[in-house]
């Protein structure tokens, strides 16, 4: 029994590694099936309100923007979101009305944030951005909980769940976070093959950990191969098929963000977003972006257009690295 | 006195703000052969690139989302956050646990980040300002990688802007660790890796260090724009004034030029502040 020094007074979801194995047990998909979906129904099946919502990066960079607009489409409700390296992407679910919690590493914030914090309607709790990977580091590893070497001694501590605790080895103060089991996870990746074995290129923050860690994984990915393709070179997979419970085929999926070595940033359309946050216009913005198309490919065809499209993947000029 | 104003009009004049200013500074730090922990992309990532392209091109730094010693292309992209701009020619693309693990194996000689607040204890805010946590004023984006950064890096360097609402007597929330309350021992009771702390706290118009022993804050150099007595009008308590201060040398025509044309071209990071005209001989204020 560790002793605590001190405790933070953060709410967070107890860890329950065996509880987390038994899901696995129950109902994790081992059959090599396709498990390819539309975004539609990979979150109408896949993200629950109430849900605890992870997911790897951010709308700035190969994060899952087609999902993120699908979750709003189908009002999803009273998340709990992980802002673990995020930007406007938090603020985006926030104006959808589909956040009720937020656990604090990094986000873009703004008026909508702010408001949301004002009037109660979100609540925040704070960790950093690390410690929030590392809590997935532990849910990934079936522990309960692991030891770090900072978050100790700050108002950061005082907010979250992290406790102060002597470590029985070397008998000094060390800091320990409890394991984080998100209920859904969103990664957007290069390639994935129809059963959801996953590759990544370039660097992330946590994609392989968030994969392990949670219950249900959604991976929307920018191309579909040949399962012959991830076997005949394995080093390149990111996440095993196992893991993975829906794949979508999602061209663009990051969009307005970029992936590395295809697409670049729109810089436009998060100035767009944050001028709608500014002037009260949200609603618009939501309306024109989400509401008033029935799918990513529908926002793609009507509202980016292919000019738009051709024109991102000509300013991504730095492809070394990523195809080779 | 007065003919000496009259002089100084003559001279060649230079204009910058006082994040190109901060910037250059903060190149001139830059330390070749070290590691670095850089927080996201924006003003310390683009002081870091300077002085690598100056003067310490093997100095090599890794930023959280996992990219390990890149070596981006100058100019550099306009959005650096993500890039693969930003993380081109890398030595390897990891995670964001990777890298931390490199600082909390003490791999990491300096840390180099952004702050909202600081006290003399060099503990410092990113969180909200004005107000209670639960009813903040303005609520920012949090720690990000700052508190592991903090924590974790050898030796800490922050950068800032000198005014009063900065450099507070109490932060309205402690993020990320400096010294605590400066007692020794404050940071290793916390659990945090013994040996590290804060070790510069860079502005446009001073340079902070702190005292070994008691780990306040103390001023240690001034641009040649100002003076001590105005810098201290600009916080909210005394810091410790070293017995020879040292003057901070003015950006130079080449500095910025190299900033607006190579480093940020856009202006995004560095062409907002407030702005500094001064008499490129004598270094002093032009009003």
């Amino acid at each position: 029994m560790l002793e605590v020094i001190t405790r933070g007074t953060g709410e967070f979801k107890p860890p329950d590694p065996d509880g987390f194995r038994e899901y696995v047990r129950d109902h994790k998909e081992r059959r090599l099936v396709s498990k390819l979906v539309t975004e539609r129904e990979a979150v109408s099946r896949f993200v629950s309100d109430g849900d605890y919502l992870a997911y790897d990066l951010n709308i700035a960079s190969r994060g899952p923007g087609s999902l993120f607009r699908e979750i709003i489409r189908q009002k999803k409700k009273d998340l709990w979101v992980m802002a673990k390296f995020t930007w406007t992407d938090v603020s985006l679910l926030i104006a959808g009305g589909c956040v009720s919690k937020v656990d604090v590493g990094w986000m873009e914030f703004g008026p909508i944030l702010n408001r949301a914090v004002k009037d109660g309607s979100v609540k925040l709790h704070e960790w950093s951005n690390g410690a929030l990977a590392y809590r997935l580091l532990a849910g990934s590893l079936g522990v309960p909980y692991l030891p770090m070497r900072y978050l100790g001694g700050t108002d950061t501590f005082a907010q979250s769940g992290a406790i102060l605790t002597e470590d029985p080895y070397t008998h000094k103060p060390v800091c320990a976070v409890p394991a984080l089991n998100p209920d859904v996870a969103l990664i957007h990746a290069h390639q994935a093959d129809m059963y959801g074995n996953t590759r990544i290129f370039g660097a992330g923050v946590s994609p392989v950990e968030m994969a392990m860690a949670s219950r249900k994984v959604i991976i929307s990915a920018e191309e579909i191969v040949d399962p012959i393709e991830i076997r005949k070179q394995p080093q390149r997979t990111t996440i095993p098929y196992y893991f993975v419970d829906a794949v979508v085929h999602a061209p663009f999926g990051s969009y307005p963000g970029s992936v590395q070595g295809l697409y670049t940033a729109d810089l436009e359309q998060w100035l767009a977003f944050a001028a709608a946050g500014a002037m009260g216009k949200t609603d618009e913005y939501l309306e024109n972006w989400v509401y008033s198309v029935s799918s990513h490919q529908e926002m793609l065809e009507k509202r980016v257009g292919e000019a738009k499209m051709q024109a991102l993947r000509d300013a991504d000029t730095l492809k070394e690295g990523y195809y080779d | 006195m007065t003919d000496t104003e009259k002089t100084v009009t003559e001279n060649p004049t230079l204009s910058f703000t006082d994040t190109e200013a901060t910037v250059c500074h903060i190149s001139r730090m830059v330390e070749e052969d070290k590691l670095y922990f850089v927080q996201m992309a924006g003003a310390p990532l683009m002081a870091l690139l300077m002085g690598k392209r100056l003067h310490a091109p093997n100095t090599g730094y890794v930023v959280e989302e996992g990219a390990v010693c890149p070596d981006p292309e100058f100019p550099l992209p306009r959005m650096m956050l993500g890039s693969s701009g930003a993380h081109f020619r890398a030595v390897q693309w990891t995670s964001m646990l990777m890298v931390d693990s490199h600082a909390a194996l003490g791999f990491m000689d300096y840390g180099l980040l952004a702050a909202l607040q600081v006290d003399r204890f060099g503990n410092f805010n990113s969180t909200f300002i004005g107000g209670t946590y639960e009813q903040p004023e303005r609520r920012f984006g949090g720690p990000g990688g700052a508190n592991e950064i903090a924590s974790q890096c050898w030796r800490t360097i922050i950068m800032t802007k000198l005014q009063k609402r900065k450099f507070v007597e109490k932060c309205d929330f402690v993020s990320s660790p400096g010294y605590f309350d400066g007692t020794p021992g404050a940071r290793e009771r916390a659990g945090l890796p013994a040996g590290t702390g804060p070790w510069r706290i860079v502005t446009a118009e001073a340079t902070f260090g702190f005292d070994d022993a008691t780990h306040e804050m103390r001023l240690d150099a001034i641009a040649p724009w100002t003076t001590v007595d105005e810098v201290l009008e600009q916080m909210e308590f005394r810091p410790l004034i070293a017995q020879e201060l040292d003057v901070m040398q003015p950006p130079t025509d080449d500095e910025l030029k190299m900033i607006r044309s190579e480093i940020d071209p856009s202006g995004l990071s560095t062409g907002k502040g407030d702005w500094i005209t001064i008499d490129a001989v004598t270094g002093k204020k032009i009003a």
